[in-house]
């Protein structure tokens, strides 16, 4: 799950407070909490992270590896993948680890070929960590 | 009691080129009136009482002359005394003035050419980026490194790459292309599945399972039957995964 899942999921938890309302009890700038949770690349660095941890209530860790893992990154992954015709492991959330073809893909899942010629679908805010990673992204 | 002409700009301490000045009248006249040479014309008496600030009767018509100073003498004219020109010998009043060559301006020596500017550099720098073409490409093209090209090539090299842009020469994109539909695929499947009363197995983020048949759905839920008959809508946000569930059976097939 990407840095903004995660912070949509953690402002869900907390009774779907406003991104206002977080940047009203934190000293984030004006506009970034917003940014971190709705864009599809990365926004958003170490100090910015560690006040929403200390706000959440979770540790700095657990979210600032995310950072490294946005959504955008997982569709330039898929891209890849689909245009190679190569398989894709997928590290879900629930901890299972699905490889796979793509046989498609969207803003809202995965359709993944899995080795038993099942499709299965897969929800992108539970995809954590994939491999391989685009090209560029591992230049990064 | 009416005063020469000469006595009243003295008093007024006024040269004769300002009193001509003031009164829009030629220098030359002006002398010729002080010096009792002419008269005062009657139209110009009005100009000159208003440029000495005194009545027009204050001046006297035909000045006396200054005592002790000549009555203007006629310059003599520069060809006056010359010998005349003989007969048929045209000769013009001002004889022309021999002109010698100008000499010919030296040749402008061409200014070195100024270096491109930082600002182009990054300029065509990041065009090559975008074109996706290499900067070593580019200089063995122009025949040398970007930082050696001098402004006016540089703003060629920009206006050419440019173009290239324009017209579409652009590198594959490196960006992942976002579908059209935000939900496009997953729509489509969930609808067949709906439509052929597939039923579906789901894992929750809590490896809990479920399966059941799709009866409606939206971006943010789907609601299935249960094979009791109960109804679950179940947040997406809250899925891992679903697909093809074998009859009979809890969760994924």
């Amino acid at each position: 799950m990407s840095l903004s899942d995660t912070l949509r999921l953690l402002r869900a938890k907390r009774g779907g407070i406003t991104p206002l309302d977080i940047e009203a009890a934190t000293a984030l700038p004006k506009g970034i909490y917003r940014q971190m949770e709705q864009r599809y690349r990365a926004v958003g660095d170490d100090d910015s992270i560690r006040i929403l941890a200390d706000f959440f209530g979770v540790p700095f860790e657990d979210l600032r590896w995310r950072l490294d893992w946005p959504r955008k990154a997982l569709s330039r992954a898929l891209v890849a993948a689909m245009a190679n015709g190569s398989a894709i492991t997928l590290d879900l959330w629930n901890g299972q680890q699905v490889p796979g073809v793509v046989r498609w893909w969207d803003l809202g899942a995965v359709g993944l070929e899995t080795p038993d010629g099942q499709l299965l679908v897969i929800q992108r805010h539970a995809v954590e960590r994939w491999s391989p990673r685009a090209a560029e992204d591992i230049a990064q | 009691m009416a005063e020469n002409l000469w006595a009243l700009r003295e008093q007024k301490k006024l040269s004769v080129a300002t009193l001509a000045s003031r009164a829009g009248l030629p220098i030359g006249l002006i002398m010729e009136y002080e010096s009792g040479q002419r008269s005062i014309d009657p139209r110009h008496l009005a100009r000159l009482g208003r440029a000495l600030y005194v009545e027009e009767s204050e001046i006297k018509l035909h000045s006396d002359p200054r005592p002790g100073w000549g009555a203007l003498e006629r310059q003599p004219r520069r060809d006056e005394g010359r010998p005349p020109a003989p007969p048929g010998v045209f000769q013009a009043t001002k004889p022309p003035r021999e002109k010698s060559p100008r000499p010919p301006r030296p040749a402008p020596v061409p200014r070195p050419p100024a270096p491109a500017r930082p600002s182009q550099i990054t300029h065509l720098q990041d065009l090559l980026l975008r074109l996706g073409r290499s900067q070593e490409e580019i200089e063995a093209e122009v025949g040398k490194p970007l930082a050696e090209l001098d402004r006016q090539a540089a703003s060629q090299l920009l206006v050419k790459l440019q173009t290239e842009m324009k017209e579409g020469k652009t590198a594959e994109r490196h960006r992942a292309y976002l579908p059209e539909a935000v939900d496009q695929f997953e729509l489509n499947y969930l609808t067949a599945a709906q439509q052929a009363g597939d039923l579906l197995g789901f894992v929750l983020f809590d490896n809990t399972h479920l399966t059941g048949r799709v009866i409606g759905f939206g971006p943010y839920s789907i609601t299935v039957q249960r094979e009791d008959g109960s109804e679950t809508t179940l947040n997406k946000l809250a899925l891992v995964s679903y697909t093809k569930a074998a009859a009979g059976k809890e969760g994924p097939a």
